[in-house]
């Protein structure tokens, strides 16, 4: 048939040639980047909003801490520093606060700031129960200013988070022009804050980009630019920390990071965290729960505590990379961890289990071992977990084993985590027996985490339907002991309570595991709950390059 | 032909109507609603979530929310995103044309190359040449497309250093003209567009290969040879012009299985395309993203099927014209 002459065979070599000539040239072409003044974040996650109250990605909260102030920020070691106000005086038992305010701070359309943008904030969140935020200011009774350049937040309760931590302050002249009707749906497109950052751009799904803001009043930050971009995968997010793409990637999958700590260049650390992760059991007792109703007997929640072993779990499920679990308060609390005293344990002693399961009537067994009520039901449980997460998924089956080896048969099946979300959260009839799930504290402080299980956040927080009226009772006055020793005697009594009665198996801490290019940048500071994506901003503001 | 062209269309719309009912109703019934995916982890009461509910008017029965969407879609408002808080036309205009870029050049090269190898191939029937090639283009085909993507970025990106990990620009670049932002946007279509061509090439070869030894073997091919045509006039002209057929429909189908079937790419490369966008409101219960994605699909397929009945009878005229 057709034969290569000459002609055709230079004229394919040509276009081969031209083709390789055109991918080399494309490949050294790579544009100037600014390494060293911009500071690059990678991550699986991109923002989802640019209104400070009403988006709810991580990344989004790092954006509005960089381009908002508020009033008092955190340092690297968690304790409160000023930050728009200098100084702040509580009065009135944890009643009142009173701000004075940094003079001559401009916004960043050049507009001077002032005690009314703060009035205009608080009350601006409180009086439209705005958002996320909303729920803290129920009890803010008055938000005023007093002189020029102070401001009193006097509430009903003695507040034991200071309210200057919570939101962001907005510009009044900008944010005033919404009707609240409009206010769920502002998209606050360009936001300008007193921040140290200007916000430049957010090309959706892909980066974010805040440039430094030169006028703000506090230490130039030495990088010129921060960028948070997002990445389709773990694997790609490394790949890229590896090749210098980026500078940080602020959660590394305990699976990868293993692997990290050879990468040259590369830094990996593991921080303790305010997160954890559980096993939840369905304790509703309304009449339309379909969950499986043996769950309702303490003995069997606390037989199913006893036949697994926290440690196992973290060795095996999370690689290490955490601590065993025991309530709601991970240590990074410090002295409002819970340790149960070695009668209360419920962890890793399968004896215990058959003891509590035989004494409570679960010793006839059917086929393969499983045990059976009085009434003759097997115990056997369907088990709920999130597909993604791969350590969740490696938790359900340890736990699938060693709930068998008490007689206990539990089904696995799993879902995304929105479809977790409607089926455990489903106030209507929750149709599920137990689930595994975690939970990161909003706020650096006992009540977001302790408060899940109380009977109010039926639902909102509360993820098993489980309530008790002492708890209850225990939740509200810790929330407004101000004392510190007073609050942690009855943080503890709480944390006891709920771990005996075992609506959760809280099954680890885990560490925030965070690698970061060591060529580029320097001076990262570890800290609690993560170097960055985190409730401080100082290693942003910090860093300095290489 | 008008009266043809006239039916197809009519067609054309009540599988959009069809379409358009079934992609509202699907996610609908899908189970998670997007106020439980918010109120998740935000301390929101039963208040709070009820205006949220009200706000997106999820609180009202499926059958209004449906006709309040036709009603807003004519007057080309798409709806309001709830992740973004945004309207949805840009958000997927936006992601639109970032596909559009990537698979634009990513199938015209998969048709162009796929059948250039294809007749390569036929006319070097039996050879090692046509074994190698056939053989090479399924190996491609069965492999999963992510997995080529993370070999290519590891090879191409990590190792040699030659090429960007991933996303369309890079995130800190200064370009001095647009020339050198264009060179950046093609620098990293690069990786992408081999992914798609590697994986996706071996159905236009394989399509454009046996239907051309259909061709091949039929008597006008011997006798415009008897004439004495050269072998190249012989194959191209009589041998490619009528295997092209199968070819047309191949293409259709593919154009439009690409606008949506680039998930795998576009997440492994970081593409801020309409795969990703999907994907990431699929988890997060978008409905109104997602219903504006799937209609665009279901447009471009519709389309696209009705390009190729058209091709089909300007291709060939014993095409029916009923």
């Amino acid at each position: 048939m057709t034969e290569l002459n000459r002609r055709g065979f230079f004229r394919t070599s040509a276009v081969v040639a031209a083709a390789l000539g055109g991918a080399a040239a494309l490949a050294s072409c790579a544009p100037k980047t600014a390494t060293r003044t911009v500071l690059r974040v990678g991550s699986t996650t991109d923002i989802d909003a640019l209104n400070p109250f009403t988006a709810f990605s991580t990344q989004a909260y790092d954006v509005f801490q960089l381009v908002y102030d508020k009033l008092m920020e955190y340092d690297a070691q968690l304790n409160l520093q000023p930050s728009l106000a200098t100084d702040v005086e509580v009065t009135e038992g944890g009643k009142v606060f009173t701000y004075t305010l940094r003079s001559a701070v401009k916004w960043q359309d050049g507009k001077d700031f002032s005690a009314d943008d703060v009035v205009f904030t608080y009350l601006l969140v409180r009086d439209n129960n705005y958002g996320t935020y909303g729920a803290y200011f129920k009890e803010l009774t008055e938000a005023t200013k007093v002189g020029d350049n102070q401001v009193r937040l006097v509430y009903s309760q003695p507040q034991t988070l200071d309210p200057a931590i919570i939101i962001p302050i907005v510009p009044k002249h900008l944010w005033e022009g919404v009707s609240k009707d409009d206010l769920p749906k502002y998209a606050n497109e360009k936001p300008i804050g007193t921040g140290p950052f200007t916000f430049v751009s957010w090309e959706k799904g892909s980066v974010a980009t805040v440039a430094r803001n030169d006028g703000w009043w506090g230490p130039k930050p030495a990088a010129e630019k921060v960028t948070w971009t997002k990445f389709g995968s773990d694997d790609v997010v490394i790949q890229a920390l590896r090749n210098g793409d980026i500078d940080i990637v602020a959660e590394v999958p305990p699976t990868i990071y293993t692997g990290l700590k050879d990468a040259s260049n590369v830094t990996s650390t593991a921080m303790d965290s305010f997160s954890f992760h559980m096993i939840g059991f369905n304790c509703s007792k309304e009449p339309a729960s379909k969950g499986n109703r043996l769950l309702l007997d303490q003995s069997v929640r606390q037989a199913l505590s006893c036949a697994v072993s926290r440690q196992q779990l973290v060795e095996l499920a999370l690689s290490g990379y955490g601590e065993p679990g025991a309530d709601l308060l991970p240590p990074t609390f410090g002295d409002f961890h819970y340790t149960p005293g070695p009668d209360a344990v419920l962890d890793n002693n399968p004896g215990k289990a058959n003891d509590l399961l035989d004494k409570a009537g679960y010793t006839e067994r059917g086929d393969d071992g499983i045990r059976k009520s009085k009434a003759g039901a097997l115990l056997e449980f369907r088990i709920l977990a999130i597909a993604d997460t791969a350590v969740d998924v490696k938790a359900a089956e340890l736990f699938i084993t060693a709930a068998k080896a008490v007689g206990i048969n539990l089904k696995l099946s799993t879902t995304d985590a929105d479809g977790m979300g409607a089926t455990v959260f489903n106030t209507e009839g929750p149709d599920w027996d137990i689930m595994v799930w975690g939970w990161d504290s909003a706020f650096y402080d006992p009540s977001y985490l302790l408060g899940i299980p109380t009977t109010d956040q039926i639902g909102g927080n509360n993820d098993t339907f489980w309530t008790d009226a002492r708890y209850d009772e225990l939740y509200a006055q810790q929330k407004t002991t101000v004392d510190k020793d007073a609050r942690i005697k009855i943080v503890q009594e709480m944390q006891a309570l709920h771990y005996a009665a075992c609506p959760y198996i809280v099954m680890w801490y885990q560490k925030k595991l965070t690698g970061n290019r060591s060529d580029t940048w320097t001076g990262w500071q570890p800290i609690n709950g993560g170097m960055i994506l985190n409730f401080p901003r100082v290693n942003y503001l910090d860093v300095k390059p290489a | 032909m008008a009266q043809y062209v006239g039916r197809k269309l009519g067609y054309l719309v009540l599988t959009l109507a069809a379409v358009l009912a079934t992609n509202f109703t699907l996610f609908h019934l899908m189970p998670g609603d997007p106020v439980t995916h918010i109120a998740r982890g935000q301390h929101l009461d039963a208040d709070a979530i009820a205006r949220l509910r009200s706000f997106y008017g999820l609180d009202m029965p499926l059958p209004s929310q449906f006709i309040t969407y036709v009603a807003h879609l004519f007057r080309g408002d798409f709806g309001w995103s709830y992740t973004y808080q945004t309207s949805v036309g840009p958000i997927v205009a936006k992601a639109l044309g970032n596909t559009l870029i990537l698979v634009t050049i990513s199938t015209l090269l998969v048709i162009v190359l796929g059948v250039g190898i294809g007749v390569f191939a036929a006319s070097r029937r039996g050879t090692r040449t046509d074994g190698g090639l056939v053989i090479g283009s399924l190996v491609f085909w069965s492999l999963p497309t992510f997995w080529v993507g993370m070999l290519l970025i590891f090879v191409f990106a990590v190792t040699l250093g030659w090429l960007p990990i991933a996303g369309m620009f890079t995130a800190d670049a200064v370009y001095p003209t647009v020339f050198t932002k264009i060179a950046d946007l093609a620098r990293h279509l690069i990786l992408p567009t081999m992914a798609m061509v590697l994986v996706d090439i071996a159905q236009f070869v394989l399509i454009s290969r046996s239907s051309l030894l259909a061709v091949l073997s039929e008597d006008y091919m011997t006798t415009a040879r008897a004439k004495g045509l050269s072998p190249r006039r012989v194959l191209w002209r009589h041998g490619v012009r009528n295997a092209l057929l199968p070819v047309v429909t191949a293409t259709s189908l593919y154009a439009s299985a690409t606008v949506g079937g680039t998930i795998q790419v576009e997440t492994v490369f970081s593409w801020p395309g309409m795969g990703q966008l999907i994907y990431l409101s699929v988890i997060r219960r978008d409905y109104p993203i997602m219903e504006a994605c799937f209609l665009i699909f279901a447009v471009v397929v519709v389309l696209a099927n009705f390009a190729s009945d058209i091709a089909y009878r300007l291709l060939d005229p014993r095409v029916r014209l009923t």
